[in-house]
């Protein structure tokens, strides 16, 4: 009596019970429900609102808020899913009718459907609901799930120029190249586009015109448009399973309101540009608002009595979806952000997402009279928001790409996902589950009770702190003491560097040892990038009398550039006073053919303070 | 299609038997615009590649006529970055249908990302022709004549775009264009128009709130920033600009908390551990203090203010050699600042180097306009200095200024630079000269005035938290400086704490916001 089975699907007792389960909560719901049917619900929080009723990540499922719609299909109080269904790619168009977690029927498309609609005929009983799939040109309407009646689009009227134009071509009266010249005439500056046969035309070659004219002269030309998007009006009664007429939006930038018997065009109404999302409220026969959502990023508000648009919303962003809330419009754009404007285009508040909104729709609870926007986003959170306070926020493990809200079997308040990946997640609301503002974030970011990331202080700063402040005078001199340190020992030529670039050399004397015999050590470097220094001498002067050193004067080997060549000699201290001198350290350049004498720098000077040391 | 007419055929018998006699299509040719709107809805929920596939399906069944499919596929491109491809698509599409404004205004905008502005304007005006109310035209048109520098017929286009339709953005282009001009009053005119129109958007906000601190409008700047960070609690640049009028206030602790939100949106922003640092100083933290400012330091290391706190906050530590080190730094980058030159004085005079400390001195007063601070100071090394016939000219300098700023409002005076000033003056045999409005009433500096001879007293300041308090001021005397207007209401706060930062603190984010106005 609960169930029964679909007779394509020869299953399932588990199924079966889960479905008892979850989409007759009465009967038992709040019981603890077994985990393992309900797979990959990773945010089942006791304290969640929503119930886990169904998740299928291969569901295979790829479509649009607009073509999913909630209906009592068959008249007998379990309501059904419907789904227009593009198919993996855009490649399959299907029309799927689900109940339960399961496919009731499938059929394939001819071609994608743009939106679908449920609405009522007529007032006959039983009352069923007809369901309507827009899908190019064409409205297909189908009873009890039966292909029932087929709406095209009136053709557009052709532009009587074209029209003459080809007529011309028809009796011979026109060669190609000219029908070509007077169509891009057309092209350039007519108000009525041309047709595709004359588009067509205009990009063949001059060599295939011949041809093309001849094979389709004979037919008229047509201008066809395609549905852009659907919804519904109620004729002329406000109730729920009131008659509704369709309403339609098209490419070519119209609005036609359909009669829900006879199928003709009710009323046909104008835009600036191509509507992509419809929002009706009121009665076609009383009075009515339309808001359309157009192509251009304006939204056009029309009346029953107005051909044209009587406020326009510039939004500066794309809208992507387009929710009513009581007597309030809530855009979402493609900035991010969710507005809402009353009915005269005035803005009431916005709000900023995390991400970007992939999809929007409306959350009506009856039973507490509550409406509120829902809002799928890039991250995998659908929103929910009443005005501008989040009521609460659904994470779902992929990001959902359509939904909707209703009665579904006969749970009245389920909430129907399904994802970038073509996955379906179904979710129950609990019948103890409140709405509250605020059940979202609020308050002060949660950043603010973050501490702040503080460089530390070591002990050793707070040591050199304590010395500057004892010291501070010195340190403050400290570059200057050095560069007066620095400048004396450039003058006093204590590690000289050759001063000229033709001998660019290096010296570094050191003394080591206690004496009496010391140990002198030149350090000879060839500062040059390239040149070798050849045939270069050193003698050194001191005081005959203080000091003996075994050479007072020796060759250089080659200086490779760069190499640290360290010449060593023994000095003899001869005084027992404890006397010291200095003994300056000469380098010379014996240039090849002459004798050219050249000083290297200011002829270095050990400062060998030998006496000092043996004094000790 | 006429396989697929059957195909329809047999899928919906019922349909087809219903159906009066069709009207036939003509079956070579598709329609044009048949998956327009599946193009669209992809594009509008960023779903590129889904995107691109249609457009890819549509343009070969359609052999390259589909407009929009052109158009769109035009759109990605730009967003992906390939603008002049985009550019070449969008003269296609003018070519598929040159009534188009729409075309038009897409060849113009994606002329202006590649910075061909003149040329922008060219196809905006053409576009303007066929769509007379259009306000994205006229706006755009009015960028493109920011960006060559034609003001004037800037200003035009944008009151025209905000006679036709009024949108924020318009508001934000035309108090650029007044702030360009350095007219404050008028972009704030604008502003208030725009947050009138608009009254959730928190950037009009914030820069509302901003134009008002430049001006010194405290409460007004203060209540644009508030209502901007209720609507946005993160916003950064409102949180430091509430945050330092709470620091002026002495409100370190709930600056502190607000400035942590941005330090977890924008920790590496320099002006961000400045303030930061500034707050830990006004709290008296001066490691922490250290720690933060040398962080700013490091982000932006020729910022002059940073380093101009960070000399300061060294002076207090009596660290006067790395104080000297980051005045000097500070003096690199901003060599026409009195109060610059006064420190380093001050640093070079604990240093014990008081021929250089007089040369910074005579910078710094050759320099400085309307600071009395800077002659007090170099009043009192010259009086230590034993020249008090200097001191004497220097002191009366001060009390030029100090009338100055007297006459132009009421106002209070440091009381420690008041109780400096009157011992200088007894000490120079000046008398007590009836400058100061209000007198000393703090009861412990008079102690302090009994406890001390006077010489000593006079021989201290400079190394005491005296003088700094005494920088401070003086520090809080630049904050008006540029603004010219009211540059005489400085003092009006006499610091609650003898270590009031919050002058250069203040200045920080404004000058910041300033930039970032004028970069966009």
């Amino acid at each position: 009596m609960f169930y029964t089975p679909s007779s394509k699907l020869p299953t399932h007792l588990i199924l079966r019970n889960q479905l008892r389960q979850v989409f007759f909560p009465f009967l038992g719901i709040h019981l603890p429900r077994p985990p393992q049917l309900f797979p990959s619900s990773p945010s089942s929080e006791a304290s969640s609102k929503w119930l886990d009723a169904h998740y299928d990540p291969m569901a295979n499922i790829h479509t649009f808020s607009a073509c999913l719609q909630l209906a009592d299909l068959h008249g007998d109080g379990e309501y059904k899913l419907v789904v227009g269904d593009l198919g993996p790619g855009g490649q399959q168009p299907r029309l799927k009718v689900l109940k339960g977690p399961t496919v009731l029927s499938e059929s394939p498309l001819p071609a994608l459907p743009a939106a679908a609609a449920t609405f009522f005929m007529e007032q006959h009983e039983p009352r069923t609901p007809a369901l309507a799939l827009a899908s190019g040109p064409c409205v297909y309407v189908y009873k009890n799930l039966r292909p029932y009646f087929k709406f095209s689009l009136p053709q557009l009227p052709p532009n009587p120029l074209e029209q003459d134009l080809w007529n011309q071509a028809k009796e011979d009266r026109i060669d190609p190249l000219t029908l070509k010249e007077m169509l891009e005439g057309i092209r350039e500056k007519a108000e009525v586009p041309l047709s595709v046969q004359s588009l067509r035309f205009l990009q063949l070659e001059l060599s295939e015109m011949e041809a093309f004219v001849n094979q389709h002269k004979s037919k008229s030309i047509r201008r066809q448009t395609v549905i852009t998007t659907m919804t519904t009006l109620k004729k002329n009664l406000a109730d729920e399973d009131a008659v509704s007429c369709l309403v339609l939006g098209t490419e070519n930038k119209e609005l036609l309101v359909l009669d829900p018997e006879a199928f003709t065009v009710l009323a046909k109404m104008s835009l600036p540009s191509v509507p992509v999302f419809l929002e009706v409220s009121g009665q076609f026969d009383v009075e009515f608002r339309l808001a359309a959502a157009c192509r251009n990023g304006n939204i056009y508000m029309l009346r029953r009595d107005s051909k044209r648009p009587k406020y326009c919303i510039e939004l500066s962003a794309q809208p992507v979806g387009l929710v009513r809330v009581h007597k309030v419009l809530v855009v979402g754009s493609n900035q991010d952000s969710l507005h809402s404007f009353t009915h005269k285009g005035k803005r009431l508040w916005t709000v900023q997402m995390p991400a970007a909104i992939l999809t929007m729709n409306l959350l009506e609870q009856r039973s507490r009279g509550l409406q509120a926007v829902m809002a799928g986003l890039a991250n995998g959170e659908v929103r929910i928001y009443r005005d501008k306070a989040l009521l609460s926020i659904v994470r779902t493990p992929d990001a959902v790409t359509s939904l909707c809200f209703g009665r579904y079997g006969r749970e009245d308040h389920t909430l129907i996902m399904t994802t970038r990946g073509g996955g379906l997640i179904i979710k129950i609301l609990k019948r103890t589950a409140v709405f509250v503002e605020g059940g979202g974030e609020a308050g002060p970011p949660p950043a603010q009770a973050m501490k702040l990331n503080m460089p530390r202080k070591t002990r050793l700063y707070v040591d050199q702190t304590l010395r500057e402040r004892e010291a501070g005078t010195d340190l403050y001199l400290l570059r200057l003491r050095a560069a007066r340190a620095y400048a004396q020992a450039l003058e006093s030529s204590l590690s000289p560097v050759s001063a000229t670039a033709r001998e660019p050399l290096k010296l570094h004397a050191v003394v080591q040892g206690l004496g009496p015999t010391f140990k002198l050590t030149l350090h000879l470097q060839n500062t040059s990038t390239a040149r070798p220094i050849l045939g270069l001498l050193v003698c050194f002067l001191y005081n005959e009398g203080l000091y003996a050193l075994p050479r007072a004067f020796f060759k250089v080997p080659l200086l490779v550039p760069g190499l640290n060549y360290p010449l060593e000699t023994f000095v003899e201290s001869l005084s027992d006073k404890g006397i010291s001198d200095i003994i300056k350290v000469g380098c010379r350049l014996v240039l090849v053919g002459e004798v050219s004498v050249s000083e290297c720098g200011q002829g270095p000077r050990v400062a060998a303070r030998m006496g000092w040391v043996s004094a000790q | 299609m006429a396989e697929q007419r059957l195909e329809m055929r047999t899928q919906f018998p019922a349909s087809a038997e219903s159906l009066k006699p069709r009207l036939k299509k003509a079956p070579e040719f598709p329609i044009l615009e048949k998956q327009n709107w599946l193009i669209h809805l992809h594009y509008i929920r960023k779903d590129y590649e889904a995107c691109k596939d249609v457009i890819r399906e549509q343009l070969q069944e359609t052999q390259g006529l589909c407009e929009y499919a052109i158009y769109v596929q035009a759109l990605i491109c730009r967003l992906e970055g390939n603008i002049q491809e985009s550019l070449e698509l969008f003269q296609t599409c003018a070519v598929l249908s040159p009534q188009s404004a729409d075309n038009l205004k897409q060849v113009a905008r994606s002329l202006f990302l590649l910075g061909k502005h003149k040329a922008a304007t060219e196809v905006y005006n053409e576009a303007a022709k066929l769509n007379q109310k259009d306000w994205e035209i006229c706006h755009n048109l009015g960028v493109c004549y920011i960006y060559l520098k034609q003001l004037d017929k800037a200003q035009d286009q944008l009151h025209n775009a905000l006679h036709l339709n009024r949108h924020d953005l318009t508001y934000i282009m035309l108090g650029k264009i007044h702030l360009l001009e350095g007219d404050l009053d008028k972009a704030i005119e604008i502003y208030k128009k725009a947050v009138e129109f608009s009254p959730e958007n928190t950037e009009l906000l914030t820069t509302l709130g901003l134009l008002y601190l430049q001006l010194g409008i405290y409460q007004k700047a203060f209540e644009h920033l508030g209502n901007a960070l209720t609507y946005d609690p993160t916003n950064y640049k409102a949180i430091l600009a509430a945050g330092s009028m709470m620091q002026t206030h002495g409100d370190f602790d709930v600056a502190l908390t607000k400035y942590r939100i941005v330090a977890c949106a924008v920790p590496e922003s320099p002006p961000l551990w400045n303030n930061i640092g500034m707050c830990f100083f006004g709290k008296k933290k001066y490691v922490a203090a250290i720690s933060c400012l040398k962080r700013a330091n490091y982000l932006a290391p020729f910022d002059w203010k940073i380093l101009y706190n960070l000399g300061l906050v060294h002076l207090t530590m009596q660290q006067y050699a790395s104080a000297f080190h980051f005045l000097s730094a500070a003096i690199n980058f901003q060599p026409k600042m009195g109060e610059l030159y006064m420190l380093l004085a001050v640093a070079l005079t604990n240093l014990e180097d008081t021929e250089n400390a007089r040369r910074a001195y005579t910078e710094a007063v050759r320099l400085d306009k309307c600071n009395p601070l800077v002659n007090l100071n170099y009043a009192v090394l010259l009086y230590n200095q034993g020249e008090e016939r200097g001191a004497l000219a220097q002191y009366q300098e001060m009390e030029k200024k100090v009338n100055l700023l007297k006459d132009s409002s009421s106002l209070e005076f440091d009381p420690e630079m008041v109780e400096t000033a009157q011992k200088l003056g007894a000490a120079l045999q000046v008398g007590e000269a009836l400058v100061w409005t209000k007198p000393v009433k703090d009861p412990k500096s008079k102690q302090r005035t009994t406890s001390t001879s006077k010489a000593a007293s006079f021989q201290q300041p400079l190394g005491s938290n005296q003088a700094l308090g005494q920088a401070m001021s003086s520090a809080a005397a630049y904050r008006k400086l540029p603004s010219g207007v009211g540059g005489t209401s400085q003092l009006t706060k006499p610091p609650s704490l003898p270590l009031e930062p919050e002058p250069t603190v203040e200045a920080q984010p404004l000058t910041e916001a300033s930039a970032q106005i004028r970069e966009k």
